[in-house]
């Protein structure tokens, strides 16, 4: 409805060589420069979100539609001409605005979806550093408990395991090598992979170099280690697996989360950029 | 034989035997075992306890009397003329298969003798020199009973002597112990057969004094020491309060309670603090607190946190009374008395108890305790607490003390009997009960006649309905709470089942007598009507609103147990984090909503109060400070004390522990202030003071919902979509 | 299977609750950047303004003010308080002059740059565009009186009126009859008569004054003798005899007038002759130069032939038809001169001049030649050239001058014939120019002054910094 009422000038005043400080011009700059105004309030209006000034929706929805009815108004203002100087500069920075926020909103309209799709263990995008290291801790915890098994350890081997070995037939903390498996090699074998392979994947923020990022690999991985290792300690490298199927998705929502609000690091200082730019511009010209 | 023998003839004052050898003259009536003791000739026993009738169940003190069969000397009286030996190789031949027999079934070494070292079968056993007894143990188990405070029951180690059952029944006349089953099934049973704590033994621990082996042992509480002087036991009998215990019992648990001496302005204990002791004043004052300022737990009603600190700063409020509720005038404590709301402070006397609650529950301390004069105060531990509780005179010192102070206010904070005279509340003073319960106990029945009014005096009470998808759990009631008043009409059934969640102490108003009380007052009548039919009605429209529950995935998560979910659509939610800041802004800077859990189809169920219809988190509150109000929404009022309860409790995480910055008085230069902080529980409130939820109102890309999950769901789940408000 | 179970408890227990009041890469640097690119910006600005005003512009300043582009205070001065530096037209009157449009009756005098918009790169500031006329033109109010002209002219395309000259009831006033129809027939009598047939076309007549070829119909004449009583050159440029000279009109624009010495002489001087007996015709001059040559003519003729006084008087056939009787034998010379001048004013004067010209009764008893008034010059505000339209054949724009028979035809092309090219959208739509300026001069450039001369190069030239 107002995309309408913009054009109904726009057909009346053919821009004649009229510049942006003809009458109509002047018009469409003073609307075209308040929609940028209240769009750049958004930014402010976030910072206040309990004031009851209207609801979120409503800002954002009427941020996208000024907005972008700001952009031909602009247009209209500058009669299609460029300028030079800071008229050309301050052209270029409101179509880089224009531009990065459609791209926003389009990567908003599909973005969430992706994300929620692919990732099924997603978290704070914040606190994944956190998560980060709880895993780390976690599979070192998993992997000292395989390894107190495998070295006949009992003491230190989980509740689980120690039902198994006493299944075997131990009594005490006396094992039976036969029945219990103990196998010292597969113990630093497994550690050696913990220390090799698995502790610098998850410790690393965004490994993409190393072998476990990807899927297949650690599947195949993963397989080899499951016939090192007895058949009771299997669930124990499940559980590691999906760990590390944790750190991959995280990995992933990393860059999912960076994509979706990467644009507003172009978005936001170039608007700022362009309001300021904007006041000294309206100042100038009407100066002049 | 003997005791017809001697009713017949006439009887001599004493008689002479001789035992072992030895005249002795012992007066007539005299049982042998008595007669050679009095004389200094030692006969073994094991069932034989010298303040108890004897029984002669063990043989263990056999003697030979010349007659064909050994005598029972614990038992058989003397005659004039007996010859007795008891120590003849017979004799020891006999006591050692016996012991024999005995020690093969026995778990040597036994709870008694490992602890002390006095287990009198192995004492026995031991001078008998036996190690191996060469017959088979008994195969079929026959288990322990760890359900008592005070005593362990090791019921392998019981050689059925019968000790315990005439100490508790004879000597202490408390007739809980007595015998049970025949042959292998042979046993001691408490009540009818029940385990011991819940059985109606008084932990006077006469049994266990008198048990000879492992079977009835002291219990310590584990982990604890408790500071202070170890009190003498005598002292401790002369204090009405443990008139009628064992002196026995007392000395083996002198560990358990200590006398402690505080200086005047000496913290006792402080709210919050976990604990397992309870405190009596033996002399001297305190005063009783709550130190936490009230404050920083609840919705600004106002719309920005900045102008709203600004105002605090220029004019604090001191009371925060939200829209619709009646005002709380009481603070609920483990005490004898009630904190009143606008002056949190309260002052305790000598013969007064605190701290019952987190002694046997193990609640946090409710509040804070300071000694106003020097004080001396007796700890104890909850064995000795037990005691003191079961025991009759202390009762009789609780209801006095409970009835002075506390019930009136109890009394008055019902609203139906706000606006009694003094005089109907001084009669019905007279005719209220102090009643217990123990954990899990039915107090009142769905359906039952309705016949008591009961205020909840200690512990939690649930109030739950029977619905046809399970119970609905309508409150959790705490100290000071009522239920019942619908008694009061008269002719009315139970609306709902009550049971005592751990222990409970109710004061119980019978509704005979107080309907006869009330023909003199016709308007107190008319009130209670109408309060009654209120109540039905609001309880009523209460379970309108959930409509039957489909059994489905929902239980998975448990959401169908919550009222109100915060769900955010993930395939609208751009991860900005705005709801979150929304929240923290409108909530002293805490979020109350955490942006991660579980999903359900494409939603976000956001870690937030759920407003379950069972709140596990209002169980245990040692301040009663978090609470549902009539609409849906839990709220944690700002005299919490932080102890996390709540916190612990929720089995989504919900509440959160958050620490706000404080002035509280500076400790260690009494009249100045510092700046500290104090954790206070922490939780969404569904932003009842504004229109609709801050994060709902926040979220830029309408992504935030906060839904009923029945309604919201009901497309997903396919079940017809249920009406609103009829079912 | 993996035994690793997600709660929701224990899903929020990983969280520290206070997160989002921490910092992150992507805030800090939102927040970095937010403060660098606008510092940069403004940065920018003021270093460019610091090196010359040309940031201010909203665009390059045109060709023909290149040359002082840099130095802005020339036109932007400061006038009204320290704020507003917009240009004034003072500024602009600094070099140029600028006659009003009709002074006396404009209601308002547009601004210089309301019509010549600078800052528009290399557009020739002089073609104003159309919206400038018509702010007044649309809806014309004039001070005094009614309005003369169209009330409501926005553009060429529809709105323009017919051209003045040709108003419906409008004619030629040219005396001096031609049909153009006869002579543009193949077979003409040519300047050697009938046996020297010609076609004429457009050009021979019809020449531009920078067209110096000679004229194929011109005949070196007699001249006449000017009031002044100095000849006059036979080939006249234009500048001289045209009114409301405009400016810089090449001499390729306009056609050059009409003289019977170029155009005509060589086929209409046998028109001029007066009598057999002499092989010669009367000077096209004034019809008292004619009476005067006549006079001289037979007076020297009967003093050399006494004898001719005798023969008997024949009338021409001119005078014939208004004789009633034949005339009496001259007695004397002169009244035989008299009777012979008589026969020639007859046959000239009711004849030969008469042909082509319109005679009118004069003072005497010798009518005169009424004055031949061929406009020069039709379109009297506006400027035509002829050099531009050099490809297109005469006649495809007038086009009725070969059909025309009428002196009174007026032969101007109308508007519709301009509007086949020209149309306001210009270029825009494949067409040639149709703007105002096109035609249209706004500026009465005959009342144009003397601009200032007084700048000096440093002045024009160097840049200064700030304003």
């Amino acid at each position: 409805m107002v995309a309408a009422v913009a054009y109904i000038p726009y057909r009346h005043s053919s821009p004649q060589g009229a510049s942006g400080g003809s009458v109509m011009g002047l018009i469409y700059g003073s609307f075209g420069f308040a929609f940028m105004i209240f769009a750049g309030l958004l930014g402010a209006r976030k910072k206040v979100p309990v004031w009851r000034l209207g609801r979120a929706q409503t800002w954002m929805r009427g941020h996208l539609w000024l907005g972008t009815i700001a952009f031909p108004l602009i247009l209209l203002h500058a009669g299609f001409h460029f300028g030079f100087g800071l008229s050309r500069v301050l052209m270029w920075c409101f179509v880089v605005v224009f531009v990065s926020g459609i791209f926003g909103a389009g990567l908003q309209h599909f973005m969430p979806r992706l994300t929620t799709e692919r990732i099924p263990m997603e978290t704070i995008y914040e606190q994944i550093g956190r998560v980060r290291s709880q895993l780390v801790d976690e599979a070192a915890f998993l992997v000292e408990q395989a390894r107190a098994m495998l070295t006949g350890n009992l003491s230190d081997a989980s509740a689980e395991q120690r039902a198994v070995a006493a299944g075997a037939g131990t009594m005490g903390g006396v094992t039976v090598a036969t029945g219990l498996n103990v196998d010292e090699q597969a113990s630093s074998d497994l550690q050696e992979f913990f220390d090799r392979k698995m502790r610098p994947f998850l410790q690393q923020a965004g490994a993409r170099r190393l072998e476990l990022a990807d899927r297949a690999t650690s599947q195949a991985m993963f397989r080899q280690l499951r016939l090192l290792l007895p058949m009771n300690l299997h669930t124990t490298v499940d559980d590691l697996e999906n760990i590390c199927e944790e750190k991959r998705e995280l990995d992933q929502q990393t860059t999912y989360h960076r994509i979706l609000h990467g644009w507003l690091l172009v978005h936001i200082p170039f608007s700022y950029a362009v309001l300021l730019l904007g006041a000294i511009h309206a100042v100038v010209a009407l100066r002049y | 034989m003997s005791s017809e023998g001697i009713a017949a003839k006439p009887v001599p004052q004493s008689i002479t035997l001789t035992i072992d050898g030895k005249p002795v003259t012992v007066p007539l009536g005299t049982t042998i075992f008595d007669a050679a003791r009095m004389n200094g000739i030692p006969v073994p026993t094991l069932c034989h306890q010298q303040n108890e009738n004897p029984v002669g169940v063990c043989r263990v003190c056999v003697v030979d009397v010349g007659a064909r069969v050994y005598a029972a000397s614990c038992i058989r009286q003397a005659e004039a003329g007996m010859v007795v030996k008891t120590n003849t190789e017979p004799l020891e031949g006999v006591r050692r298969t016996l012991l024999e027999l005995l020690m093969a079934d026995h778990p040597s070494p036994c709870a008694r003798q490992q602890h002390s070292g006095d287990c009198e079968l192995e004492k026995l056993a031991a001078a008998a020199h036996i190690e191996h007894p060469p017959f088979p143990r008994r195969t079929t188990p026959r288990g322990h009973d760890d359900s008592s405070l005070a005593i362990a029951v090791d019921h392998e180690a019981c050689i059925l002597c019968d000790r315990c059952i005439r100490g508790c029944d004879y000597i202490r006349n408390n007739w809980v112990l007595a015998r049970r089953g025949k042959g292998y099934q042979a046993g001691i049973a408490f009540d009818l057969n029940e385990p011991m704590g819940d059985s109606t033994c008084v932990s006077c621990g006469e049994c266990m004094v008198s048990c000879p082996t492992g079977a009835l042992t002291n219990r310590g509480v584990v982990g604890t020491k408790l500071e202070g002087d170890l009190v003498d036991p005598e002292f401790l009998l002369d204090l009405p309060v443990f008139k009628n215990v064992s002196g026995n019992f007392l000395e083996l648990n002198r560990n358990a309670v200590v006398e402690r001496h505080f200086r005047a302005g000496d913290i006792i204990c402080r709210e919050g603090d976990f604990g397992a002791t309870a405190f009596y004043i033996l002399d001297g004052t305190v005063d009783i607190f709550i130190s936490s300022p009230m404050a920083h737990v609840k919705t600004e009603d106002s719309s920005t946190g900045l102008l709203n600190k600004l105002r605090s700063f220029l004019a604090p409020r001191d009371r925060h009374q939200r829209n619709g509720d009646p005002s709380r005038n009481s603070i609920p404590i483990d005490a004898p008395i009630d904190l009143p709301y606008d002056k949190r402070v309260a002052q305790l006397h000598a013969g007064e108890l605190f701290g019952e609650m987190t002694c046997m529950s193990y609640y946090p301390r409710s509040a804070t305790v300071r000694a106003a004069t020097d004080v001396r105060v007796l700890e104890m531990l909850r064995n000795v607490l037990d005691i003191m509780q079961r025991n009759k005179s202390f009762r009789e010192q609780l209801d006095r003390t409970y009835k002075q102070r506390a019930l009136e206010s109890h009394l008055k904070s019902v609203p139906v009997l706000a606006s009694l005279t003094p005089e109907f509340i001084e009669h019905l003073k007279s005719r209220v009960e102090l009643i217990r319960y123990l954990p899990g106990q039915m107090i009142c029945a769905q359906g039952e006649p309705a016949d008591s009014f009961y205020l909840v005096r200690l512990g939690f009470v649930k109030v739950s309905e029977s619905r046809p998808g399970g119970d609905l759990v309508l409150a959790y009631l705490a100290r000071g709470s009522y239920f019942g008043e619908i008694a009061f009409l008269g002719n009315t059934t139970r609306t709902a089942t009550c049971t005592a969640l751990d222990h409970v102490e109710v004061v119980r108003i019978p509704g005979d007598d107080f309907r006869r009380m009330l023909d003199e007052f016709p308007e107190v009548r008319h009130k209670l009507e109408e309060v009654a039919a209120d109540r039905v009605a609001a309880n009523q429209q209460r379970l309108t609103q959930i409509e039957s529950v489909p059994v489905d995935q929902f239980l998975n998560q448990g959401l169908m147990e919550a009222q109100s979910l915060l769900v955010l659509d993930l395939d609208r939610c751009t991860r900005c984090d705005q709801c979150v800041r929304a929240c923290a802004d409108a909530h002293d800077g805490v979020s109350r909503l955490i942006r991660e859990g579980l999903r359900f189809d494409k939603y976000l169920v956001a870690t937030s109060c759920r407003s379950c219809r069972d709140p596990l988190c209002m169980v245990g509150c040692p301040v009663g400070s978090i609470r549902r109000r009539n609409s849906l929404e839990i709220i944690i009022e700002d005299w919490c004390i932080g102890c996390g309860q709540c916190a612990n409790n929720c089995p989504y995480g919900n509440i959160n522990m958050h620490p706000f910055p404080v002035e509280m008085a500076d400790p260690e230069h009494p009249g100045r202030m510092i700046a500290s902080t104090r954790l206070k529980a922490t939780g969404c409130d569904l932003c009842t003071d504004h229109a609709e939820p801050s994060c709902v109102y926040a979220c830029p890309h309408d992504a935030a919902h906060r839904v009923n999950p029945p309604q919201f769901f009901a497309s997903m789940l396919k079940q017809p979509t249920p009406a609103k408000g009829g079912v | 299977m993996t035994r690793r179970v997600r709660t929701t408890k224990g899903l929020a227990k990983r969280m520290d609750l206070q997160y989002f009041t921490h910092s992150h890469p992507l805030r800090r640097w939102k927040m970095y950047l937010s403060v660098a690119v606008p510092v940069i910006a403004v940065v920018w600005f003021f270093s460019q303004r610091a090196t010359g005003q040309k940031v201010y512009s909203s665009g390059p300043v045109s060709a023909s003010h290149a040359f002082f582009g840099k130095k802005c205070e020339l036109c932007h001065v400061t006038e009204h308080g320290v704020f507003r530096k917009e240009v004034s037209d003072k500024a602009c009157l600094a070099c140029h002059d600028a006659p009003a449009h009709h002074p006396t009756l404009v209601t308002f005098t547009p601004t210089c740059g309301s019509c010549h918009v600078e800052h528009r790169s290399s557009l020739r500031l002089a073609h104003t565009m159309d919206a400038g006329c018509a702010q007044c033109h649309t809806d014309l109010k004039v001070k005094t009186g009614e309005v003369k002209f169209a009330r409501d002219i926005e553009g060429f395309d529809r709105h323009h009126p017919e051209f003045a000259a040709l108003r419906p009831d409008a004619t030629d006033p040219g005396t001096v009859k031609l049909n153009h129809y006869v002579h543009l027939q193949p077979n003409l009598a040519g300047p050697k008569g009938h046996n020297d047939p010609v076609q004429m076309t457009c050009q021979d007549c019809h020449r531009p004054a920078s067209d110096n070829r000679p004229w194929p119909y011109a005949k070196q004449i007699q001249a006449c003798p000017t009031e002044t009583g100095a000849p006059t050159p036979a080939l006249q440029t234009v500048s001289a005899t045209m009114a409301e000279t405009p400016r810089d009109v090449s001499s390729r624009a306009y056609m050059q007038p009409i003289k019977f010495a170029n155009q005509c002489a060589g086929c209409h001087m046998r028109d001029l002759q007066f009598d057999k007996r002499f092989n010669e015709s009367v000077p096209h001059c004034k019809t008292d130069v004619v009476q005067a040559f006549l006079v001289k003519k037979y007076t020297e003729y009967i003093a050399a032939h006494p004898s001719a006084m005798s023969e008997p008087l024949t009338p021409n056939r001119v005078a014939l038809s208004s004789l009633v009787q034949l005339p009496a034998p001259p007695k004397t010379r002169e009244e035989w001169i008299k009777w012979q001048v008589a026969n020639a004013d007859r046959l000239l004067f009711d004849k030969g001049c008469k042909l082509c010209h319109t005679m009118v009764q004069g003072e005497g008893p010798i009518p005169t030649v009424a004055k031949s008034a061929i406009p020069v010059r039709w379109l009297q505000h506006a400027d035509f050239d002829h050099d531009a339209h050099r490809m297109v054949k005469c006649a495809s724009c007038h086009a009725r001058a070969p059909q025309s028979r009428k002196t009174s035809d007026i032969l101007l092309p109308g508007i519709a014939s301009c509007r086949g090219c020209h149309q306001q959208g210009g270029a825009m739509h494949d067409a040639a120019d149709g703007r105002c300026s096109e035609c249209h001069q706004y500026h009465e450039w005959q009342n144009e002054q003397v601009p200032r001369k007084d700048f000096t190069i440093p002045q024009l030239r160097s840049s200064a910094a700030g304003l």
